[in-house]
């Protein structure tokens, strides 16, 4: 809201510096947004908090601050008004609580007396308020003022009488700015006896606002009660100087003082006939809210020792008042602008604001013991440490990119969109990270960079079971053409599997196990998936070569990507003593056929030698010279121990042979 | 031979060895099986019995004097030897190291682990929720019906499911009391998201949440939880106010500021108040029991005054030369 700091040092009749009239602001809990100079003066932009519909005026806006300052202050300049010629429409309030007092009142014969003043001009142009009407000005410039808006009608074009009701079926209304709107059943109109004339509390109708032609005019200030008026603008997709009044409350005592002021500057600029002003009201207008509070209740929340006087007084300056006292419980009456206050939490709020936050006490804390546990948070930062501490960067991409990107990879599937997203390239959440992390690809390589590792940890979303998975990607890419001197790293399959292994190792992540990848995002014959006992987890290679232009690279890299959320906990549980024996170790070297997977040969090797093996280590693996077509060669050390004894030369010797024996028959190997 | 003559020949011949080979010949001309010193001892038997005590000793003292020259000679011919090979091992230690890529983690990670650092060194539990929220969750059980202007500060993404992407991290406190109940001290860090893009925001961004939920709560254990906390994170002579604000889930609602130690402008950095009983009542504890206090702050904004960044978009552009530093 933008306001002109001589209006407000006007309406407190006093000129503090706009720098300590600000911060006083600030310090209630005005916000101060911005100020800027404007024709000799300065504008303050205040972001007020939804709350506070009372301060959504230069009244006040000075009431709350002479409140703090602990002066006197008048809220509304009384005017005597009086109507020489009678009101002549019927007005029917239909709207129960919707509208339960509405004031209106007749011009005609408008003649400009004087020159219309320019600090109406200036206010209005200030606060961004357009100029349309010079009755619409002095409306407007009364809104900015005291806080309640007002309509002007072209009264000879409103047929007959004049309800307040909530839309019928199928209404519609052309409002100001052309906009027309379909009225639900729950929208308050002001109709005559054909149509809706304005959307209630809102905006006008198009076909009954004045203009330059209007004769005859009519003008309404009505309560209309915000749990009617909220929201529904912001339905309709727009927001108005009136519905963002209405809807945060406006003093339910103001319509007919505001009008009367409205009417006496009017009196002032020109000659008109005017009638008396028309107010109906129902037997829904509201009464002024009443709160119990006891002094405790204010102290204990507010770790204080304020004593009644002091409460007391704090809230009469805030116009709240005492009506009822019963030893230390108190009842205090609302004032008709406070509509925020319903609750003892809002009345400590308020003492708290005029006592001023930073001259609350501090309290140290009563400490609540909780068991400590370590949760996914730890679990996930872990991770990133590992990953960092293996080469990789961190990145944190948006959730939500382009659909086309999803599209182009063929992940679309089962993606949510964004009813309302910021742009095209920000519509869809993403349901794998690798669009992302390729997206981070292309832009470091544009910038000069052909070596890269990074990894995310974020989440991928889709319409499923599961809506959101936590998952850990990374990516390497390595076109570097000049190493450093004495680096040569082969970042290949097996590079990145290393790495993946060493995770599940470091976090103790038992029954791993790597079947070629049915990932269409991946090379076909050159990735993994990767499953937790006999559930896939995530995939692991070189991006399927089609995709690599359609990223807009020239080269592929190599992608993993895991859910991490489903991954088991294991903590160290209990530390287990070495054996004190020694180990005993053989080698062996088969001629086998190609298609023999390392991982056959180490079931074979397990299921052969049952008696003391502790495991295998696979040292080479060769094919061509010397090899026949169709085979390779693999050798491997096997380990076997006890923790019982030292194991003999026969106890290894039958082992070794098991072993030979089992991948010559059940492999068809033989032994180089 | 004269025992005394042998003697300085002996001494004599040890001095001039200079490698292993002449060692070895010097070990056979005295201690070989016709070695001087082995001659001299055969000859004892050919003695008077009387003197064949203090010829024997002088040939034992002999011939352990010839053993400890071998050895002394011995040892420094060896640490000739290794010196020798050692220097043809010389390498440039100027060359740079094998390269090992050393990666970062990313400076929203780095604050938003020294914000939870210190709350969960005082106890309080680290929790999360889902990020794509139900209406209840992110806004009615906040104390924020549909229609209500506070739905206006946030700039809500609705999805095509009917759910909404959370537009703060509150969401966590009402879903942990619900699990967890009370007394309770949660601190929730994650992604939020809200339709606003300029150079302090960015349409998803991280906030951080605390809640304490006890009996008795005050808005002075409020104020000192965030006083302790900026002590930590900005230091102990930052200047702090708390001013008051409006959030539907917390009354009394505070802001609080701290002043930049450069620009002596206030700057705002966190929101927080007692929370609302009707969200202590809603989320299914009572609130004449209980009550409680909660704080929330963006951790775009505790990096961006860490690190001094310009332009908070700089931390979703991934550019390795800003990650890496």
């Amino acid at each position: 809201m933008k306001v002109l700091y001589s209006r407000i040092t006007g309406a407190i009749k006093a000129k503090p510096k706009i720098e300590s009239l600000c911060d006083d602001l600030t310090l209630i809990g005005i916000e101060v947004d911005e100020i800027k100079s404007f024709q000799g003066d300065k504008i303050i932009d205040f972001d007020l908090t939804p709350n506070r519909g009372d301060c959504f005026s230069v009244k006040g806006l000075a009431r709350d601050y002479c409140a703090f300052k602990n002066k006197k202050f008048s809220s509304v300049t009384k005017t005597s008004f009086k109507g020489e010629t009678k009101f002549s429409k019927k007005i029917k309030l239909l709207a129960r609580e919707g509208c339960s007092a509405y004031s209106t009142v007749s011009i005609s014969n408008l003649k400009l007396k004087k020159k219309f003043p320019g600090y109406i001009k200036k206010t209005l142009k200030a606060a961004g308020i357009q100029s349309i009407h010079p009755l619409v000005d002095i409306i407007n410039f009364v809104m900015l003022e005291s806080g309640q808006p007002m309509h002007v009608f072209d009264q000879d074009k409103i047929k007959g009488d004049v309800e307040v009701r909530f839309a019928k079926t199928k209404e519609q209304i052309k409002i100001l700015g052309e906009k027309n709107l379909k009225l639900t059943k729950d929208c308050l109109v002001i109709a005559d006896e054909k149509e809706p004339i304005a959307f209630a509390g809102i905006s006008g109708g198009l076909n009954h606002s004045v203009s330059k032609k209007t004769q005859n005019f009519m003008i309404e200030s009505a309560f209309f009660d915000p749990s009617i008026i909220k929201g529904k603008a912001r339905r309709y997709g727009f927001q108005t100087d009136a519905s963002q009044r209405f809807e945060r409350g406006v003093d339910f005592n103001l319509h007919e003082d505001a009008l009367k002021e409205a009417l006496s500057i009017i009196q002032e600029i020109y000659h008109a006939d005017i009638s008396n002003i028309e107010t109906i009201k129902n037997r829904y207008f509201p009464k002024k809210k009443l709160i119990n509070i006891s002094l405790d209740d204010i102290n204990l929340k507010l770790g204080t020792d304020l004593r009644e006087n002091t409460i007391k007084s704090i809230l009469n300056r805030l116009e709240i008042k005492l009506i009822k006292k019963n030893k230390n419980n108190f009842t205090f009456e609302v004032p008709s602008h406070r509509f925020d206050l319903s609750i003892k939490e809002d009345l400590i709020e308020e003492i708290a604001r005029i006592v001023g936050y930073d001259n609350l006490p501090q309290i140290k804390n009563e400490p609540i013991a909780q068991h400590y546990e370590k949760s996914d948070y730890d679990f996930i930062n872990e991770i990133k440490t590992f990953m960092t501490n293996k080469g990789f960067n961190e990145v944190i991409n948006y959730s939500f990119l382009d659909r086309e990107a999803l599209e182009n990879l063929e992940i679309e599937n089962k993606s949510i969109s964004l009813k309302n997203p910021l742009n095209n390239s920000l519509s869809t959440l993403r349901t794998s990270l690798l669009p992302s992390l390729a997206t981070n690809l292309e832009f470091n390589i544009n910038r000069g960079q052909n070596f890269l590792s990074i990894f995310e940890i974020g989440k991928s979303f889709s319409n499923d079971t599961h809506v959101e998975d936590l998952n850990l990607a990374g990516l390497i890419y390595d076109d570097e053409k000049f190493k450093n001197w004495n680096t040569n790293q082969n970042y290949d399959f097996y590079y990145l599997k290393g790495i993946l292994e060493n995770l599940f190792a470091e976090f103790r992540i038992e029954k791993i196990f790597w079947k070629k990848s049915q990932n269409d995002l991946l090379h076909p014959y050159a990735s993994a998936d990767i499953y937790l006992k006999n559930k896939i987890i995530g995939s692991v290679g070189s991006i399927n070569p089609r995709f690599i232009k359609l990223l807009g690279l020239n080269k592929a890299f190599l992608y993993f990507e895991i859910k991490i959320e489903s991954l088991p906990r294991n903590d160290l549980g209990k530390l287990l003593a070495p054996s004190i024996y020694p180990i005993s170790q053989r080698d062996f070297s088969f001629e086998i056929d190609n298609k023999v997977s390392y991982e056959q040969i180490e079931n074979c090797i397990h299921i052969s030698s049952k008696n003391f093996l502790i495991g295998t280590k696979i040292f080479d693996v060769y094919d061509g010279k010397n090899i026949s077509d169709g085979k390779k060669s693999i050798a491997f050390r096997v380990s076997w121990g006890s923790n019982k004894k030292t194991l003999s030369e026969e106890e290894i010797n039958k082992e070794a042979n098991l072993i030979i024996s089992g991948i010559q028959k059940k492999l068809g190997a033989i032994l180089r | 031979m004269d025992l005394d003559a042998l003697k300085a020949n002996l001494k004599k011949d040890f001095q001039e060895i200079v490698s292993q080979a002449e060692l070895n010949q010097l070990k056979v001309k005295y201690l070989g099986k016709k070695g001087q010193i082995t001659e001299l001892s055969k000859n004892i038997k050919n003695l008077p019995s009387k003197e064949r005590p203090t010829f024997g000793k002088k040939i034992g003292e002999l011939r352990s004097l010839c053993e400890d020259l071998l050895n002394s000679v011995q040892e420094k011919i060896e640490v000739q030897i290794i010196n020798e090979s050692l220097e043809k091992e010389r390498i440039d230690v100027t060359l740079p190291g094998s390269f090992k890529s050393q990666g970062k983690l990313h400076p929203l990670t780095v604050t938003t682990k020294k914000i939870t650092d210190f709350f969960s060194s005082k106890g309080y539990l680290i929790e999360d929720g889902p990020e794509i929220e139900s209406d209840y969750y992110n806004f009615d059980a906040l104390n924020i019906p549909k229609d209500h202007p506070a739905r206006d500060m946030h700039d809500t993404f609705y999805l095509d499911n009917g759910n909404l992407l959370r537009t703060h991290t509150s969401p966590v406190q009402i879903r942990s009391i619900e699990k967890r109940g009370a007394p309770l001290k949660i601190i929730c860090p994650g992604k939020v998201y809200r339709s606003d893009a300029d150079k302090t925001h960015t349409p998803m961004f991280h906030q951080i949440e605390g809640l304490v939920i006890s009996e008795n709560v005050n808005f002075g254990h409020l104020k000192d939880e965030i006083m302790t906390f900026i002590d930590f994170f900005f230091g102990p002579d930052t200047k702090v106010r708390f001013r008051p604000s409006y959030f539907p889930f917390t009354e009394p609602s505070a802001e609080v500021d701290i002043m930049d130690k450069k620009s002596k402008n206030w700057l705002e950095i966190m929101g927080c108040g007692l929370v609302h009983p009707n969200v202590i009542d809603m989320a299914g504890l009572n609130s004449k029991k209980f009550s409680g206090f909660a704080f929330g702050m963006g951790i775009e904004r505790m990096a961006k005054l860490s690190y001094e960044i310009e332009d908070m978009r700089s931390l979703f552009s991934n550019d390795i030369k800003f990650l890496s530093q």
